[in-house]
């Protein structure tokens, strides 16, 4: 047998951003898998030397256009925590609402991208037009598409009228239904389960020596959640992790197509529980400088995230370091991808969900 | 560090089920102009709701153990914080030899880096003043 080295990347069909692995093939079979990312490393994690605590929230929210919200409000958490900071409840449940909106928004462009990457175009556009309404929704209540800007240290920007949540939840299950028959296709379609079912499987055992997060985890048995802790009102809604047990590529797209469906009934059920009445407080006013550290930890939609924030009574920060679920569930796909075939890599890959710009911040 | 007492206590951690959630260094600058400043590590473990972390302070060129035989996943932190730290990891599981990032700046959360950067800052500060 002959050994060859293929350079997967930066630049490859199934990647929306640049990421290389160095494929040690033994004719089409990968025996090792070399990872070199940096070619967007931005060192966002430097700025916090120069860019004030107050202002440092709309760099931290430029770590990526998918995960935006949820790096803006594991920020602020991180920042209320150190600042002992009561945020009003629904700022709260607000951001509990944009959090799953997120989620939607970050697994139709996923679903979409797979589509593209296994032959199913018209798939694709599909979701990708779902992925518009969500947007929409975003434009609406946030002012901003990608970047939305709305998280402050002490609660949130914007309120969201009832009668808005109303028509917002009556949009979400009007697109829950169409999203079923989506759904249906990548469930029961013969090819897309014949090219996905049993490729680039993570056992149990596997995902746990790695320590994978995020749909990857729980396409593999795992029921681990960060939103099972309580936090950010996660206690007052109810849901169970959509946990999978092939651990193949199959299941882990099965779990994030529950997962749409999940978001979209924890969003009814905080709309259901949250104080109602539009003038409400939504912000509480922050005065003074940081002292002290924090880890604060949030389920972004590929997995657990990590905050790690350090002030020193400045109004610069000492230290912020974010630790992605991408950058955790690299060592699980340098593991999937050893003894593939060389043509299931891109599907592999894929089915991480790899967010780039997030794991080199 | 007591290498034997700090991979002791990793050990422990993985019998008992955590899992390996974050490697974190903080460069730390001594209030002394000709001291240099210590690295704060904090390994970071998670299960279920819980997260405890092991903390160490360590001199600029001292060496940390490789926690790679308890935890498959740390190669990677441990990559992560020789090429941006300049911390020496002995025994790394997978050593990706300086090619995880391309950064501008060789080292650039060394005590020295940082200073540099926080004297210009402080400087331009000053010149827009």
């Amino acid at each position: 047998m002959k050994r060859t080295i293929i350079p997967f990347g930066p630049q490859h069909p199934v990647l929306p951003e640049p990421i290389v692995l160095d494929l040690i093939l033994m004719d089409e079979k990968v025996m090792d898998a070399i990872p070199t990312i940096g070619y967007i490393h931005r060192g966002l994690e430097m700025m916090v030397e120069r860019v004030e605590y107050t202002e440092m929230g709309f760099v931290v929210e430029r770590i990526c256009g998918i995960c935006s919200f949820m790096h803006g409000m594991g920020y602020c958490v991180s920042l209320e925590s150190i600042m002992n900071v009561e945020v009003p409840e629904r700022a709260r449940w607000l951001r509990l609402i944009w959090a799953e909106i997120s989620r939607i928004q970050s697994h139709l462009l996923w679903l979409g991208l797979g589509a593209d990457a296994f032959g199913f175009e018209n798939l694709f556009m599909h979701c990708w037009r779902m992925r518009e309404q969500i947007l929409d929704i975003f434009e609406k209540t946030t002012g901003g598409r990608i970047i939305h800007s709305v998280n402050r240290i002490g609660g949130v920007k914007r309120d969201i009228s009832d009668s808005e949540l109303a028509a917002i939840l009556a949009q979400l299950q009007e697109l829950g239904a169409a999203f079923g028959e989506t759904a249906r296709v990548f469930e029961t379609d013969p090819s897309i389960r014949h090219r996905l079912s049993g490729v680039g499987v993570l056992t149990t055992e596997d995902a746990r020596a790695v320590d994978a997060v995020g749909p990857m985890a729980r396409a593999s048995g795992i029921a681990i959640d960060t939103r099972l802790s309580g936090a950010h009102l996660y206690d007052r809604v109810d849901f169970e992790p959509m946990v999978e047990s092939a651990g193949d590529c199959l299941a882990r797209v099965l779990v994030r197509l529950r997962e749409v469906d999940q978001s979209i009934d924890i969003i009814r059920q905080a709309i259901e529980r949250m104080p109602k009445g539009d003038g409400q407080a939504i912000e509480t006013r922050v005065r003074g400088v940081p002292d002290g550290e924090v880890f604060t930890r949030l389920e972004q939609p590929r997995g657990e995230v990590i905050y790690y924030v350090k002030a020193n009574g400045t109004r610069f920060l000492e230290r912020f370091r974010a630790r992605t679920p991408t950058f955790a569930n690299i060592p699980a796909m340098i593991k999937l991808v050893k003894g593939s075939q060389l043509a299931d890599v891109p599907n592999i890959i894929l089915t991480i969900d790899p967010c780039i710009s997030c794991t080199e911040r | 560090m007591d290498r034997a007492a700090f991979l002791a206590r990793v050990e422990e951690y993985h019998r008992a089920g955590w899992r390996l959630a974050l490697i974190n260094v903080t460069t730390v600058l001594s209030t002394e102009a000709d001291m240099p400043g210590v690295f704060e590590i904090a390994w970071a473990f998670a299960r279920g709701g819980g997260f405890e972390t092991i903390r160490e302070q360590i001199e600029p060129g001292a060496t940390v153990p490789s926690i790679s035989e308890f935890f498959g996943a740390a190669f990677l932190y441990e990559n992560e914080i020789r090429e941006l730290f300049g911390i020496n990891v002995t025994g790394i599981g997978v050593d990706l030899k300086g090619q995880l990032y391309k950064t501008a700046t060789r080292v650039p959360f060394s005590h020295a880096a940082v200073k540099a950067r926080l004297e210009a800052t402080r400087a331009a500060a000053v010149k827009h003043s």
